[in-house]
């Protein structure tokens, strides 16, 4: 909270602020009412959003550096940033807007440093880091895990061939649903060069992947 | 590929293409203005499309096959995708995280807006301790400290002196003692 809001504050009758404060709250999305209730010191809320965005989080970032040792460490990175800007929060976008904005941004610097690499399984070592790490999906006959195998390999490879913009967009786009708009934030580009961005790589995963159909 | 919306170009074109131009009689329609070929398929395949757009882009796809094979391209790309599944989070993530926090929560971490508040009562405390220093250096009295030094000399040569007389007195003692005890043997 800034000074200048803590005197505003502070200058209100507590029954007025409070109230002023649950209408502001009313009107916003579930998400940043928890946030502004973090910023407020409830603990609680925290532990609410960190169980609603944990998983999407982890899985964005494994998918962007492969690892998920390395998923993990920038995904609880992801949240203490949230923690710490508890204090500074401004609910002008999305919450998950912002989310995303924070993983982007450290997955991205984490391919650009060669840290996943570092601790980079190979892909067709899936014994250690893809498929038993994945939900099982009970009732597959050995030859469908087989087949299934093979098809994430060819998958994985396909998306790791894409530019790592490309990557991210189709990431945010197809396993968190989010809106062009949301990209473009996160992205910090135009809602136009997201499209452009997103059916490029669409078209570059239709060569790759055209004999899976 | 033959597209009845596109038939007047009369031109082989990929589905995106196609579609494009099925975006763009949508435009003129009035219906869809802003959208082109491949995001109409992209979002038809996401399930992103608006009600109204679906059902004009699926009336369409019954008379194009340009549309209806980028479609099922785009719809084998969409579920070789869903392949790539949910990995299962270590149990451990959020006690992990928790720990962290309560680590920087302790002052562990440097934290933003921290100095600003700490170290600002800090400097002129420590220019006030400075100041007072200085002040009882100023104000000490030397002088004295030079006496009590050229005092301690003198006193040391008194005693010396004082201690050199006694030793004499004691000499001189000694000696008549021991010729007192000389002269009965002498005299036997």
């Amino acid at each position: 909270m800034t000074g200048h809001r803590m005197y505003a504050a502070a200058a209100q009758p507590s029954w007025n602020r409070g109230v002023k404060n649950d209408i502001a709250i009313a009107s916003l999305e579930r998400d940043a009412e928890l946030m502004l209730r973090v910023r407020q010191g409830d603990q609680a809320s925290f532990g609410l959003l960190l169980e609603k965005h944990r998983v999407p989080v982890v899985h964005f970032l494994y998918r962007m550096v492969r690892n998920k040792a390395v998923a993990e460490e920038l995904a609880q990175e992801v949240f203490l940033r949230v923690y710490r800007s508890r204090d500074h929060y401004e609910p002008t976008a999305k919450f998950t807007t912002w989310l995303f904005r924070i993983a982007t941004h450290l997955g991205l610097n984490c391919i650009r440093d060669g840290r996943n690499e570092r601790f980079h399984n190979r892909l067709d070592n899936e014994a250690s880091d893809g498929v038993c790490q994945q939900v099982p999906d009970r009732g597959q006959t050995v030859e469908q895990e087989l087949v299934y195998r093979v098809k994430l390999r060819e998958v994985r490879q396909a998306i790791e061939s894409l530019p790592q913009k490309q990557r991210a967009a189709v990431m945010m786009h197809k396993y968190e649903e989010l809106e062009y708009a949301q990209i473009a934030d996160v992205l910090r580009c135009s809602e136009s060069a997201v499209k452009s961005l997103l059916f490029r790589a669409y078209e570059s995963l239709r060569t790759r992947l055209a004999h899976m159909a | 590929m033959y597209c009845p919306l596109t038939s007047a170009k009369g031109a082989e074109r990929s589905g995106f293409e196609v579609a494009g131009s099925f975006a763009e009689s949508f435009a003129l329609r009035g219906l869809a203005t802003s959208r082109n070929g491949a995001e109409l398929i992209v979002g038809y395949v996401a399930r992103t499309l608006d009600a109204e757009t679906e059902a004009e882009f699926r009336r369409h796809l019954e008379l194009c096959c340009a549309c209806r094979e980028a479609v099922a391209a785009q719809q084998a790309v969409w579920s070789a995708l869903d392949a790539w599944r949910a990995i299962l989070v270590s149990p451990d993530f959020d006690n992990r995280l928790l720990r962290r926090i309560a680590q920087e929560e302790r002052g562990g971490r440097w934290r933003p807006g921290w100095p600003q508040w700490r170290w600002r009562p800090a400097v002129p405390v420590a220019a006030a301790c400075i100041l007072l220093a200085c002040a009882f250096l100023l104000q000490s009295p030397a002088p004295k400290l030079a006496e009590q030094a050229q005092a301690r000399p003198k006193l040391e040569i008194e005693q010396v002196e004082h201690a050199l007389d006694d030793i004499d007195l004691l000499r001189q003692l000694g000696v008549e003692a021991v010729s007192a005890k000389a002269s009965p043997s002498a005299k036997i």
